[in-house]
């Protein structure tokens, strides 16, 4: 006799089947739409590759030239490369709200490509070691090879990248391989079967897959923080003298987790908005990613404090140097306007339900915190390479300040060429894979039930483990 | 520039590392007696004190003396970290410990990078044959109190307040009593803002040798030192 | 939670409120024990209060010891309560249900620890930091002076307590209205006083949650700015160059964190062995914080890898003689391999292993072996660093402690434990409410073939 357990698991799979056809449809029907916005995104990628051209040619003699060509490529870092972390991190807590949008996340991983590529002429920007500066490889003392910075980052970079892509392509096989079941045109089945990896579904697949996504996204949190350990301690602090600060690669990594965030709110919002993913980017998923967001943007004031306060409290001249340099000094407004946009507008908008629990609120101020985040490696990063040819660059002690510089039109072309190449890259790729995780939406649908729970009707939601 | 700033020079050529200054703040100052005990459970009390390093190999071993005293910084780095506020810079340059404040918390002497701050572990006893010897200018500290040199700020109000009595004040009123006892001179005291100063000319003469202790802190000390010459160098010849 | 003893309300309210009903046969023992520690210490406390701070092994320059150090460890235990009820609440992790509780409780009875380590007893003449601070003796116009850390400290720790204070009684409400049924007389009274009049009605239960979600969320931020302005009473200082660090905020919270939850854990297994409550913490709890404590420990010593790396950044004396002390010379050099060996490099490779986690004796061990570890870290960060301030070397000193400050320690430690019995014995350690929620919202849902745990949300 059919039980309503029975009836209910018919209702389960008939929903999954439709689950299917509907996601399906999504990722094939984006296809051909948006012309005249790729062909506007092509033509200033290609804007900032001529910038990328003029400025190569200007040679790397120039150190202090450089500076917000490095600040761009490390805040790529902070926000594309961190964007994952939105899929690595709920995925460790058994989250189920951000099933839609871990692919999205996990689609900015390949853009690291991207700043890989841009990565490479920083390596000749940087100066060596034998120049005499401080710096964690204790180059005198250890005998290293006056290259180590510049070996090792590229070597955690590359990996960075790879790990990136591995855990996109592991998390997509199961979605190419329904991809390849349901596609109608023959090449598009054949390109699928080569991604798809032979999948099929049996459990030992499923297990193995599970374990790879957790391996691999526990490594890629590690290398990230390892790069982004790096880039701030290398390509930034060993340039300023007397800026000793134990924390800052901390900040930096922390920081890099709210812009990411921030990254990640802005595509689930061009995506809903415009990609037609309304129906599966829901309220829970603003609603959880911007609470995230908030505290994070209160980490922000946390870090910024713990070191501030060390520094404006000792009182020592190297660390009045310092305040001096990156917050009150040359690079004061974009100091003010990192604090304003990092912790100040949050704290004063995403404490109201109104706007906190909305779709425009966090979309918002994820849109602010990106220039922030801009605005606050700025006062970092170019100063430091304003630093390199500065007279008392071999001085423990930084006693003259230099004064602000503005980036040039080259570097205004990379910048804005280089996120419009994000951008490009990013639609492309939503093309070859689909932006909603089908295996995922299909694994939700099956935890999530609803029941009639004494007189009113509840949601309940499977939790495995 | 009018404004009176106390200071003081220190030249270590000068500095035979005697200890008379020590003595003498000592009984100046109502300093608890240091006995073997104290001196071994390292809690003596010396606002001044000669530190002694050695340098070099046997047979090349030379001692280098130091006076050490409170160096009444400018940015002194005690000040701010009180929580009761009973150390603040008064209008005369000077680092002030008020007594009855302090309820004995020690974080002004750990901030101190000179560890010139001393705190009363054990409540000062002197037999009765020496209580009339205790200074009456001078508070008796009791236990649980941080106290360091105060520039003998008993000897710098006394000078002050007389002008109008018609006494006649010396140098040697105002000075410390470290500086008074100095045999040879090398504790030089006086208002560094005023150019015609002891104090002002002796610097300025030593200008070339002029040092601060942890100039790198921040801490802007108020006790110049002045390095010691060494033989058979081009400043030998060009000192005093 | 896979494994899953289902209990009615009846047997929960047996269980669970059987150690106030009845005095369980150990209770008296352990209670009078601990009293009598404390006694002790308390002695020892009267003895330092009447001959001075001589009688402890403090000197120049190393002018804070033990008093420092255990202060600043009960600071790091009382961040236990926090992190466990604040934010497993505002995740809605299920398995922290049994735990809350006696997490909070802890917090509170630790803070007053830490009151009792340093600040109230180990100042030059405390009855002016203990009596004369409320009405403060303003009469010269002189107030306390707000730019030092040593006022930052209080305003922080009375912050907490006051919070941590209120979650523990607003939290406690509905089983204090329990207990007020099923007692008479007097007793029932006094709990239907503290039970607010308490009935369990829609409007009171939706009061209630919603105060205990606003608690959690208000004090969130007073646990990361705790523990935060404790590291800069040290960080802030120039004086002792080791501690001058910008990673002491979090390094300090970090360890905290890893501190306080494996002192939950061993709270949690001490109650399951002496109150025998193995139907409600069972071995998946022990799992699940385990696994927490794996990603702590890790990310703490993350952050002792970056400050050593750091120290060493400019190679310059100071800093280079202080961890050469702690690397080089005996006993530091013991207290520093007992250090990392207990707080990180025994324990952790343990709860790698299922097995570990979920056994009650390994968790028990290696909770307490981090607890011994990071009291030890304590101790190394702040006497090395007053032993070796300054490149002045004729001001390098040495540390010993003495008697008194032995017993003023155990004396913190017999207060928690005396705390916590005392607390059993009139209130319900595990929340009644809370489990019995934790039964309502359990479900399960069939896939296929497979039963899948499940709870319901609304």
């Amino acid at each position: 006799m059919p039980t309503s357990h029975d009836s209910h698991q018919q209702t389960q799979f008939s929903k999954q089947a439709d689950l299917t056809e509907k996601l399906v449809e999504l990722h094939v029907s984006k296809y051909n739409k948006n012309r005249i916005f790729l062909i506007l995104l092509s033509a200033l990628s290609l804007m900032g590759l001529i910038g990328l051209i003029v400025k190569i040619s200007t040679g790397f003699n120039n150190p202090s030239d450089w500076g917000y060509y490095v600040t761009f490529v490390a805040y790529l870092l902070t926000t594309v490369q961190a964007a994952p972390m939105v899929a690595i991190a709920p995925f460790i807590a058994k989250g189920h709200w951000n099933r839609p949008i871990s692919k999205i996340a996990q689609l900015f991983a390949p853009l690291g490509l991207i700043n890989l590529i841009l990565f490479i002429p920083v390596l000749f920007v940087l100066p060596s070691l034998s120049d005499g500066r401080r710096t964690l490889w204790f180059f005198e003392s250890l005998k290293m090879n006056s290259h180590m910075p510049h070996i090792m980052t590229s070597i955690s970079f590359i990996c960075l990248v790879l790990l990136g892509i591995a855990l996109l392509w592991i998390s997509t096989v199961p979605d190419f391989a329904i991809l390849r079941e349901n596609s109608k045109n023959p090449y598009h089945k054949k390109v699928f079967s080569i991604l798809s990896n032979r999948w099929i579904g049996t459990s030992k697949q499923w297990f193995t897959q599970k374990h790879r996504i957790g391996i691999l996204g526990a490594f890629y949190f590690m290398t990230l923080v390892i790069v982004n350990f790096q880039i701030s301690s290398d390509f930034a602090m060993s340039l300023i003298p007397g800026w000793i600060d134990a924390l800052y690669p901390i900040t930096h990594t922390a920081n890099s987790f709210q812009a990411g965030v921030a990254t990640v709110i802005l595509a689930m919002f061009a995506l809903r908005t415009w990609g037609g993913c309304k129906e599966f980017i829901g309220f829970d998923q603003f609603w959880a990613l911007g609470k995230l967001m908030f505290a994070l943007s209160l980490m922000w004031i946390w870090f910024f404090f713990s070191s501030f306060i060390v520094f404006w409290y000792g009182a020592k001249p190297t660390e009045k140097a310092i305040i001096e340099l990156s917050m009150t000094g040359p690079y004061f407004i974009a100091f003010l306007g990192s604090a304003f946009l990092l912790f100040i507008l949050p704290l004063l908008t995403m404490p109201f339900n109104k706007i906190r629990r909305s779709i425009l609120g966090p979309t918002v101020i994820a849109f602010f915190i990106l220039i922030g985040s801009f605005l606050d490696k700025l006062r970092i990063y170019v100063p430091a390479y304003q630093l390199t040819e500065h007279p008392n660059k071999h001085n423990i002690y930084l006693s003259d300040i230099p004064k602000a510089i503005l980036p040039d039109v080259p570097d205004v072309m990379i910048i804005v060429g280089g996120i419009s190449a994000i951008i490009l890259a990013f639609t492309v790729l939503t093309k070859l894979i689909p932006v909603i995780s089908i295996w995922q939406q299909k694994e939700l649908s099956l935890y999530k039930i609803h029941k009639k729970f004494h007189r009113t009707e509840v949601l309940v939601l499977g939790k495995p483990e | 520039m009018s404004e009176t700033k106390w200071g003081m020079v220190i030249d270590l050529d000068k500095c035979t590392g005697c200890q008379s200054c020590v003595v003498a703040c000592q009984a100046e100052n109502n300093i608890p007696i240091n006995t073997e005990d104290i001196f071994n459970q390292r809690r003596a009390i010396e606002w001044i004190r000669i530190e002694r390093y050695w340098e070099g190999e046997f047979p090349n071993v030379k001692a280098r003396y130091i006076p050490v005293l409170c160096q009444h910084c400018d940015e002194a780095p005690c000040e701010p970290v009180c929580p009761v506020l009973a150390t603040y810079h008064n209008d005369q340059g000077l680092n002030v410990q008020v007594y009855n404040r302090c309820i004995g918390t020690r974080f002004c002497a750990n901030n101190c990078p000179y560890t010139v701050r001393f705190f009363n572990f054990w409540e000062p006893e002197w037999p009765d044959s020496l209580k009339n010897q205790l200074n009456p200018d001078v508070t008796v500290r009791s236990r649980g109190i941080m106290e360091k040199c105060t520039f003998c700020i008993q000897r710098i109000r006394r000078f002050s307040r007389n002008p109008e009595s018609g006494e006649k004040v010396t140098e040697r009123d105002l000075n410390p009593a470290c500086t008074n006892a100095c045999a040879t001179d090398a504790l030089v005291f006086g208002n560094l803002n005023d150019p015609k100063s002891k104090v002002s000319k002796v610097r300025s003469k030593g200008e070339n040798r002029s040092y601060k202790m942890l100039e790198d802190l921040g801490t802007e000390p108020n006790v110049i030192y002045l390095k010691k010459v060494e033989k058979g160098t081009k400043q030998e010849n060009n000192a005093h | 939670m896979q494994e899953h003893h289902h209990r009615t309300d009846k047997q929960i309210n047996k269980e669970l409120l059987s150690s106030i009903f009845a005095t369980p046969k150990w209770w008296p023992i352990a209670t009078l024990f601990c009293l009598i520690v404390y006694l002790i210490g308390m002695t020892a406390f009267g003895y330092m209060l009447n001959k001075g701070i001589g009688v402890t092994g403090l000197n120049r320059p190393v002018f804070w010891g033990f008093y420092m150090v255990n202060f600043v460890f009960w600071i790091g235990i009382s961040h236990a309560g926090i992190m466990i009820s604040a934010i497993l609440r505002l995740t809605q992790a299920e398995w922290r249900r049994p735990i809350t509780r006696s997490a909070e409780v802890l917090t509170v009875f630790a803070l007053i620890a830490a009151l009792q380590a340093a600040p109230l007893v180990h100042v030059g003449r405390p009855w002016r930091a203990d009596l004369w601070v409320f009405p403060y003796d303003f009469s010269r116009g002189i107030w306390i002076n707000i730019k030092s850390p040593f006022i930052w400290d209080p305003s922080a720790v009375m912050t907490y307590l006051t919070a941590s204070s209120l979650f523990v009684f607003v939290c406690l409400i509905p089983d204090l209205a329990v207990i007020r049924d099923r007692t008479k007389g007097i007793v029932s009274k006094i709990y239907g006083f503290l039970a607010l009049g308490w009935r369990g009605t829609p409007v009171q239960w939706k009061l209630q949650i919603v105060a205990g979600i606003l608690l959690s969320a208000l004090v969130l931020p007073v646990f990361v700015s705790v523990h935060s302005i404790v590291s800069w009473d040290f960080a802030a200082q120039i004086g002792p160059e080791a501690w001058h660090s910008t990673i002491f905020a979090p390094y300090f919270i970090i360890g905290a964190i890893h501190s306080g939850v494996s002192a939950v854990a061993t709270v949690m297994v001490v109650m399951v062995w002496l109150f025998k409550w193995d139907k409600y913490i069972t071995p998946d709890h022990l799992d699940a914080i385990g696994r927490l404590l794996i990603i702590v420990a890790t990310a703490w010593f993350f952050f002792f890898f970056l400050e050593w790396v750091y120290a060493l950044y400019t190679l310059e004396s100071p800093e280079l003689a202080m961890r050469e002390l702690q690397v080089f010379e005996m006993p530091w050099r013991a207290l520093f391999i007992v250090f990392v060996i207990t707080a990180y490099l025994f324990p952790v490779p343990m709860w790698l292993f299922k097995k570990v986690r979920r056994s009650f004796l390994w968790m028990f061990i290696t909770t307490i072996s981090v607890n011994i570890g990071m009291w030890l870290e304590r101790f190394l960060i702040i006497v090395p660093g007053l032993m070796r301030k300054q490149p002045l070397m004729f001001n390098w000193g040495s540390y010993t402690p003495s008697m008194v400050e032995i017993l003023m320690v155990c004396m913190t430690f017999a207060w928690v434990f005396m705390g916590m019995l005392l607390f059993a014995r009139v209130f319900p350690l595990i929340p009644l409410f809370d489990i019995k929620e934790g039964m309502l919202v359990r479900d399960e849902i069939k896939i296929g073939r497979a039963k899948v745990p499940a709870t319901i949300r609304e």
